[in-house]
Formats: C-alpha cells, sequence, structure tokens
C-alpha cells in the first residue's frame, strides 16, 4: 500500500519537469503522507480508507508545481535581441569596409588628411559597435537547475567569448587592408607596405593569446 | 465550514509560522497539531502546505533541513528565520487590526 502512495505521487508530477526541487518535494510529500496513512493504521482504520484519505487530502496540485518553475524565459524578446544584434553587426561591418571610400574621394581632390581623418572615424565608430554587440548580446539563461542547462549556459559562455574575439579580428583585418591601400597610395611604397599584413597577423596571434590567458 | 476554511487559507502562512517557532518541524506534523488545535474541524490540504512551504522559503521566512533518522525515513524540516519570526508580528498585528474593524464594522446597530 505504501508503493501505492508513491506511485500516486509519482502519477501526480508525471508532467513536471525533471528537477532536483522535483523530486525532493515528491519524497518529502511520499513520507508525510506515508506517515498519515500509518497513522490512520494505527486509529484501526482499513488500509483502503486509511489510503483513500490520506490521498484525497492532498487537493490540487497545479499551482505548487508552478511555483517550482522558474520562470520562463520571453522568447519573442530573445528574437527581437538577436535580430538586433544581427543587423547592428551588419551596419558596423558596412561602416568599415566603406571607410575606405573617403580616402578615395578626398585624395581626387588633393585633400588626404581629410580623407584619412574620415577613415579613422568610421572604422572607430564600426569597431566600437562591434565591441559593443558582442558584449551586449543576451546571455543564455538558466530555465532549470539540471545538467543539461548548465552545459547549455556554459557553451553560451564559451560562444560569446568566441564572438568577441571574431569580432575584433575582423575589425583588425579590415583596418589593416585600408592602411595597406592608405599608405601605399601616399608614400608609394608597394615595395614594403605590405608587411602591414605579417604585422596584423602577429597583432591577432597576440590577442588570440591574451583572450586564452584570460580565462 | 468552506468559507471559514477560506477565510483561513488566507492566513496559512502566519498558521505555519507559529508552529515554527515553537520548534523545527516537518509537514505532517504541523498539519497533525493545527487539525489538533482546532479540533479536527481544519486541516490544510498537502498542496496548499507544500506550496506555502515553497513561497516562505523564498521568502527567507524559513529554511528547511533533510532530518537525518538512523532508522525510517528522512523527514525535511523547516527552520524559522529571523526574519520569519518578524514576518510572523507583523501577521499577527495585522490581523489583530483586521480582527478589530471587522468586529466593529459588522456590529448590529
Amino acid at each position: 500500500m505504501e508503493n501505492k502512495i508513491r506511485d500516486y505521487v509519482e502519477d501526480l508530477f508525471a508532467d513536471a519537469p525533471q528537477t532536483k526541487k522535483v523530486y525532493e518535494l515528491k519524497e518529502e510529500m511520499v513520507q508525510n503522507l506515508i506517515d498519515k496513512y500509518r497513522d490512520l493504521l494505527a486509529e484501526g482504520m482499513p488500509e483502503d480508507a486509511a489510503y483513500n484519505i490520506a490521498v484525497a487530502g492532498i487537493g490540487d496540485v497545479g499551482e505548487l508545481i508552478r511555483s517550482l518553475e522558474v520562470p520562463f524565459r520571453d522568447e519573442g524578446m530573445e528574437v527581437r535581441q538577436r535580430n538586433q544584434s544581427a543587423a547592428m553587426t551588419a551596419i558596423a561591418v558596412i561602416v568599415i569596409i566603406l571607410s575606405v571610400l573617403p580616402v578615395l574621394i578626398f585624395e581626387s581632390f588633393g585633400m588626404e588628411n581629410i580623407g584619412i581623418c574620415l577613415m579613422l572615424v568610421m572604422v572607430a565608430a564600426g569597431v566600437g559597435l562591434l565591441i559593443y554587440t558582442a558584449k551586449t548580446k543576451p546571455q543564455y539563461r538558466k530555465k532549470e537547475d539540471t545538467m543539461v542547462e548548465d552545459f547549455k549556459a556554459w557553451q553560451a559562455d564559451q560562444g560569446q567569448r568566441k564572438n568577441l574575439l571574431r569580432s575584433i579580428s575582423s575589425a583588425l583585418w579590415t583596418l589593416t587592408l585600408a592602411a595597406y591601400f592608405v599608405l601605399s597610395f601616399m608614400t608609394g611604397a608597394w615595395h614594403i607596405s605590405w608587411v602591414l599584413f605579417l604585422i596584423a597577423a602577429a597583432a591577432e596571434q597576440l590577442l588570440k593569446a591574451c583572450f586564452d590567458l584570460r580565462k | 465550514m468552506s468559507i471559514a476554511a477560506d477565510l483561513i487559507r488566507g492566513h496559512t502562512d502566519a498558521i505555519i509560522l507559529a508552529q515554527l517557532i515553537k520548534k523545527d518541524s516537518y509537514g505532517y506534523e504541523i498539519n497533525k497539531v493545527i487539525q489538533k488545535k482546532s479540533d479536527g474541524l481544519y486541516e490544510l490540504k498537502e498542496a496548499t502546505l507544500y506550496t506555502a512551504f515553497r513561497r516562505l522559503e523564498q521568502a527567507g521566512c524559513i529554511s528547511s533541513y533533510w532530518g537525518d533518522k538512523n532508522v525510517g525515513a528522512r523527514r525535511r524540516y523547516y527552520a524559522i528565520t529571523d526574519w520569519g519570526k518578524e514576518s510572523y508580528q507583523r501577521l499577527r498585528r495585522e490581523w489583530d487590526e483586521a480582527k478589530r474593524l471587522i468586529d466593529l464594522l459588522i456590529e448590529e446597530e
């Protein structure tokens, strides 16, 4: 009969999420119900009647189960945030790519300095936007207290680090390309200016090393 | 009885806290005391009781621990916190005030 009580409680929570909290609650409930059942038996009640009274005293567990669930995250909100961050990244990349334009345009008027200033402003704006987007991207919030959720959260954390590194390194390469053209056009030193790419590659590796160290 | 039960249900938290001030206790024991005190007229549904436990625990009014019994079952015990004692006093004052007011308001002229 005591196993019947256990089965009854298991049934009640069949649809509840399988978290530690729910497991503990079931244990607690089964134990208290068995206590009650034994007391009723001790009062001379037949087994069937004692079981029925114990089980009837449970009541509606709907609210109880809901109170154990961590509030669900707003899926719609998350999609909106993801779209927003994708748009920001795209804008940032476009701004950085187009930053060479002022140099080319102003050069034809003989005003390289203004062109370079504009380019630097555009690149700075683009890089700033990229870093801001990577930093403010919504973090994965834990829905439940389970191993799977812990793993997902860890994965999300890793992903975010990678994202930041990727955006910095894409900015770095665009910047290098821009600098390569500007310097080469201005100085005409095409024979040596390609060294910039080697420097950029070295800088990227250093950046990666810094990231790994910080972990 | 059912109307009285509804009235009482609104004070589940205070009733549970009052039990825990005396000593740490577990679900069935608390319910048994409630039943005895009310001469068998009132008994909490299990679901109501555990919902109240979770709510009180989240509010920091009580804490729980698993009792370690060498023989038989492991029970989850609840203990009242200092904040829980304060809450109890507050609920108590609120109820006294409400009782006084209702008595005044439903008095026949």
